[in-house]
């Protein structure tokens, strides 16, 4: 141990002889974990952020709607919605392998009047099935989902999200058991909705609904308001992400098996904005990773500086080193030491800065702070490598001096 | 205990080779106390440096306690001086950053010695040269004469068999440079081979044996 330690205390003295340089040195390298430390803030934080905003509208949901882009032949021929109730029968009776729940989903293109006897809401008005709520991974804080009974006998039911609630209840009491209207049909809440954040889609652009300002009711329900037996999209969840585009596609068959290929059918999934923010994510990455390399360079050619001068300043103590016995391995050693010691030094402010960055970072985004044990690791393991690599040559230097010359030298 | 066979030795200046050894021939028993003499660029220290195994022989034979040096790898000749040699030179090459308890230790550290055990023994070589109030003072504060101590203290703390010393009252006055040898005589009374370079007659007095070069060759 004491052969370390003699070392370690030799090798300090060294870098306090060459306080400016081994300060700059520090400085680079540990602006260049730091940079490191950030990425992976950022890109970690990133995916969690997005992949807890996408579970709001589940993970694995597939959404499928008739495309009205120029493929469309029959877009200027035929109106509708391409979907309708005899559709999704068929459907929910031969389909799919790969969809584990499906719903309908309506939604009217007026604004519709909300209101209790003094209070509006301008919430958005879905008519959905009896699993959308699972689907669309929503969470009721108060009262009950819809019941197949609900959706079969289109009773005046609705379940609300929170702004909804406060917009037509006000702040206290339960709404559950309470009426409003929607034009003049009087309706029921039965259930209240968990508040959710889309904040980091929403500055992506995903779609600018409000998802805290709904209102959930019966399709048939809905129909039953707008006169017709439209459905907008067919809502599914597949049994996993991977399977969510085949689940997608299995859809667009059976609907256009059904249709006589008379429509064209589009779909969505979460993939695309995986892919997306993946995208963001990446580029700031490789922005920082660009700015840490660049930083570690410099530190790094800062230890070889260091480590040259200091050989040249100690040739006589080498060559009394080597006469008392230092053979080859003992003098790389003792330089390897030295350089490892900056560039750790310079690890460890790093990692103190990248922290601090990290923490400072995830106030300004809003990105949740996720410690990285892995970041700590690739800082340590960078660090000790770069003393490591830039130590080398001087040390071998330094290990190769001849002892007569070296004792000789002025 | 040194056999030096028809040695021969040159130093390659650019594409020139200087010849500076040119068949030495000299054996040294256990015991002796030698001084090496000659003007300067005779090739004493070059001479000194070979039987101390600082430097390769071109040709001719050496045996050091029976072990032939020539042919050595600089990691073995690294071996022969940690086990065999001890160093004092005319500047002491003491590490001037370091106590002197610590410059003492330092040829332990190479013999492989446990930290412990290297501090015991370093006090107490500095105790054989009067120095042990001055185990903590680094080389800045210490007189000549004293640095000379410590680095003598140095080299004979790995126990070897000879002592090369190269001028090593060079950088000393003469009441200090009588005090130096004083030492050296009794270390040789102790049984220590000491093999010294040196031009001051005064200092050669207190050798029991002198040999004399003159280009490369022993004259005496």
């Amino acid at each position: 141990m004491h052969f370390y330690l003699d070392r370690l205390t030799l090798a300090l003295y060294a870098l306090r002889d060459n306080r400016l340089r081994t300060v700059l040195s520090i400085l680079g390298i540990s602006l260049g974990i730091a940079a490191v430390m950030a990425v992976g803030t950022i890109s970690k934080g990133g995916n969690y952020l997005v992949f807890s905003e996408l579970e709001t509208f589940g993970l694995n949901s597939v959404w499928v709607y008739r495309d009205r882009q120029d493929k469309d032949p029959h877009r200027k021929v035929r109106e509708g919605t391409g979907i309708d109730n005899d559709d999704y029968q068929a459907i929910v009776s031969h389909c799919c392998k790969a969809v584990n729940r499906m719903s309908p989903f309506v939604r009217g293109r007026e604004k519709l009047i909300i209101q209790t006897v003094n209070q509006y809401s301008n919430a958005d008005v879905k008519g959905v099935g009896k699993d959308f709520t699972l689907i669309n991974n929503d969470t009721l804080i108060k009262g009950r989902s819809f019941r197949l009974k609900d959706i079969t006998s289109n009773r005046a039911v609705a379940i609300l999200g929170p702004t909804a609630v406060t917009d037509l209840f006000g702040e206290t009491g339960s709404p559950i058991g309470k009426e409003f209207r929607i034009g003049l049909r009087k309706l029921l809440v039965i259930g209240v909705l968990k508040a959710k954040s889309r904040d980091f889609l929403a500055s992506i652009g995903s779609s600018g609904e409000d998802a805290n300002n709904r209102i959930l009711i019966p399709y048939t329900f809905y129909q039953k308001i707008l006169g017709n037996k439209a459905i907008n999209q067919i809502r599914a969840e597949a049994i996993s992400l991977d399977k969510a585009e085949s689940a997608a596609r299995q859809l667009i068959v059976m609907l256009r098996r059904g249709n006589d290929k008379h429509f064209e059918y589009g779909y969505e999934t979460m993939t695309s904005y995986i892919k997306t923010t993946d995208n963001i994510l990446n580029g700031v990455s490789i922005i920082g990773i660009v700015a840490a390399s660049i930083s570690l360079l410099v530190g790094g050619m800062g230890i070889m500086n260091i480590m040259s001068t200091s050989v040249l300043e100690r040739t006589r103590e080498i060559g009394l080193r080597k006469a008392v016995g230092a053979r080859y391995s003992d003098i790389m050693l003792q330089f390897l030491m030295e350089a490892t010691i900056i560039s750790t030094l310079g690890g460890l402010i790093g990692l103190i800065l990248g922290s601090g960055s990290s923490i400072l970072l995830a106030k300004l985004t809003g990105f949740p702070l996720i410690p990285s044990l892995t970041s700590i690791m690739i800082a340590f393991v960078v660090s000790v490598g770069m003393g490591i690599v830039s130590g080398y040559w001087p040390a071998k230097r330094a290990a190769s001096l001849h002892p007569v010359e070296a004792l000789r030298y002025e | 205990m040194i056999r030096l066979d028809n040695i021969y030795k040159a130093y390659q200046v650019g594409d020139i080779s200087l010849p500076v050894l040119r068949g030495i021939t000299l054996t040294i028993e256990e015991g002796e106390f030698v001084s090496i003499m000659g003007a300067s660029g005779s090739g004493k220290t070059t001479l000194l440096n070979l039987i101390g195994c600082l430097d390769s022989i071109d040709e001719g034979s050496y045996f050091l306690s029976g072990e032939k040096v020539l042919g050595a790898s600089s990691d073995q000749l690294a071996g022969f001086r940690s086990r065999h040699i001890g160093f004092v030179f005319q500047l002491f090459n003491l590490i001037p950053r370091i106590t002197a308890l610590r410059n003492v230790e330092l040829p332990l550290i190479y013999a492989g010695i446990s930290s412990v055990e290297r501090k015991n023994l370093a006090l107490e070589a500095l105790e054989n040269v009067g120095l042990t109030d001055r185990a903590h003072h680094v080389p800045a504060q210490l007189s000549g004469g004293q640095q000379q101590r410590v680095a003598i203290a140095r080299a004979l703390i790995n126990r070897p068999r000879i002592l090369v010393a190269d001028e090593p009252t060079g950088s000393l006055d003469s009441t200090t440079s009588q005090e130096i040898m004083r030492l050296f005589q009794a270390l040789n009374q102790g049984g220590m081979t000491i093999v010294m370079v040196t031009h001051e007659e005064e200092i050669e007095k207190y050798t029991r044996r002198i040999v004399r070069l003159v280009d490369g060759n022993i004259v005496s």
